[in-house]
């Protein structure tokens, strides 16, 4: 009987947080609902889907794999100013760590938009190069590069000196250091903030639509100003974008979790 | 044992040990005592070879401490467990046994298990060192260190980071050691653990060994300092 009703204590619990979300979602709904109906036009998403459907869907897969080059690159780059921060070599490892500081500090004070720009319209031409699109990625990569050396800061430090300490007493090689040690507790650690930048990118990557770059906010500005489906559109926009990054924090939440404990 | 230290000095960012010239042989099982600060958490670890000295020489055995067959012959328990956190309590010991010691899997899994029985751990092998108390930890930290067969083992404070009832479960464990006929080398708090276990005792004040010899030195101190430190710690 106790049991009984320890189980329904626990499913009780589970069916007031299902309802409590049902009703958050509800509402916003609604709240969508309303705006979508209270637009001049009645809302007609298929004006904007039977003509324009494959090229916001192209738009929706270019913001996606943009955003995974971007992550890649910003990867790489955030990497090599991790190992210039830490760097030890002698005289020179004062001007590196001088030298991420102030890119930092520059990254930190420039809004996205204005390095975009800047980049495709100043520094590629400066150096005799017109390709916007180019520049704008790259304009994306040096930005996230920063956030990314934190994180690897971060995951890094993980590891203390004690079990640095520990792996030279036990005379493990460097090779054995990183590959048992010292990467499987760094890419854990690395994993959900990794995410977070991710999300972080493909918020940001909608700005390159500046750039006439062809991602989902560029196609369905396109796909609005054919068919005047202004509300359609920007809805549809939003929807998408919540499409992709919802799933991916709610995967960083499960992996936060099963990771927390190991 | 037989422990040589020769001008040994040793700075952080301050001096922390200050022109040591000692000799002791033929005692199994050292206490290093001092209030915080005294250095001799530092000497553990020149003496363990762990940390290089920034001058003169340590010689355990007539070995240098430096060199990479000295460390393979000894264990190490830290003051916090410093277990791998992303391996089981067994694969902290395999991993070990077969990546630097050259052991088969079965064999370094039979070892593994043989030294956390040992330690009264034989439930949780699989257990991540995480969801261990802190006792069942370092327990498990003990055998890591004895399943490498050292011949001297290290102790840095073992219970510092442990609640009075889990520092007694470490401790005696630790005592049931006694029998495998290791030699020891430890810094801790726990006075009555030195008078159960050490044959020697090294009390440390301000980078210095001001003090030395056999368990006695406790109720009969010579100097001020042990004086004031018994009444202290008591």
């Amino acid at each position: 009987m106790k049991k009984i009703h320890n189980i329904l204590k626990k499913y009780k619990k589970n069916i007031e947080t299902f309802i409590s979300y049902f009703l958050v979602i509800l509402s916003i709904l609604l709240f969508i609902f309303y705006i979508a109906s209270s637009s001049s036009s009645d809302f007609k998403l298929y004006l904007i889907l039977d003509d324009y459907g494959n090229l916001i869907f192209q738009g929706f897969l270019n913001t996606i794999i943009i955003s995974f080059l971007v992550l890649i690159g910003s990867s790489i780059l955030g990497f090599l100013f991790y190992l210039m921060s830490t760097s030890k070599i002698r005289f020179f490892s004062s001007y590196l760590k001088a030298f991420t500081n102030v890119f930092t500090e520059i990254i930190y004070g420039t809004p996205l938009l204005v390095l975009i720009v800047v980049s495709a319209f100043v520094i590629g031409p400066a150096f005799g190069i017109y390709q916007r699109d180019l520049f704008g990625v790259l304009a994306l990569i040096i930005y996230m590069s920063p956030y990314v050396k934190n994180v690897f800061k971060a995951a890094f430090s993980t590891i203390s000196k004690e079990q640095y300490m520990a792996m030279d007493l036990f005379g493990f090689t460097s090779y054995q250091k990183y590959r048992y040690l010292i990467i499987p507790q760094v890419i854990r650690a690395l994993m959900p903030p990794m995410m977070n930048n991710f999300s972080l990118i493909i918020k940001g990557s909608a700005l390159l639509y500046v750039l006439s770059f062809n991602e989902l906010y560029y196609t369905i500005i396109i796909a609005q100003s054919k068919t005047f489906a202004f509300v359609e559109g920007y809805l549809l926009m939003w929807a998408l974008y919540l499409i992709i990054t919802i799933p991916l924090s709610q995967l960083t939440k499960i992996l936060e979790k099963r990771w927390s404990n190991l | 044992m037989k422990i040589d230290l020769r001008n040994l000095s040793h700075s952080y960012d301050v001096k922390v040990l200050n022109d040591i010239n000692f000799n002791l042989k033929g005692y199994k099982s050292i206490a290093i005592i001092g209030i915080s600060g005294s250095g001799k958490s530092t000497l553990l670890r020149l003496l363990s070879g762990l940390e290089t000295p920034t001058k003169g020489k340590v010689f355990i055995n007539d070995n240098d401490v430096l060199l990479s067959s000295y460390k393979k012959s000894i264990g190490f328990i830290f003051q916090n467990h410093n277990l791998f956190p992303h391996l089981s309590l067994l694969e902290n010991i395999t991993i070990i046994l077969e990546k630097t010691r050259g052991h088969k899997k079965d064999d370094a899994i039979q070892i593994a298990k043989k030294y956390l029985d040992l330690l009264k751990l034989s439930d949780q092998y699989n257990k991540s060192p995480r969801n261990v108390s802190g006792g069942q930890a370092q327990r498990a930290s003990i055998a890591r260190a004895l399943s490498l067969n050292p011949e001297i083992i290290f102790m840095d404070e073992p219970t510092a980071s442990l609640d009075p009832i889990l520092t007694y479960e470490v401790l005696s464990a630790v005592e049931d050691l006694k029998v495998l006929g290791k030699n020891f080398v430890f810094v801790t708090h726990v006075l009555s653990f030195v008078r159960d276990f050490a044959d020697y005792i090294i009390f440390m004040e301000k980078g210095k060994i001001l003090e030395h010899g056999k368990p006695d030195i406790l109720d009969n101190p010579k100097t001020f300092s042990l004086k004031e430190f018994m009444k202290k710690v008591k």
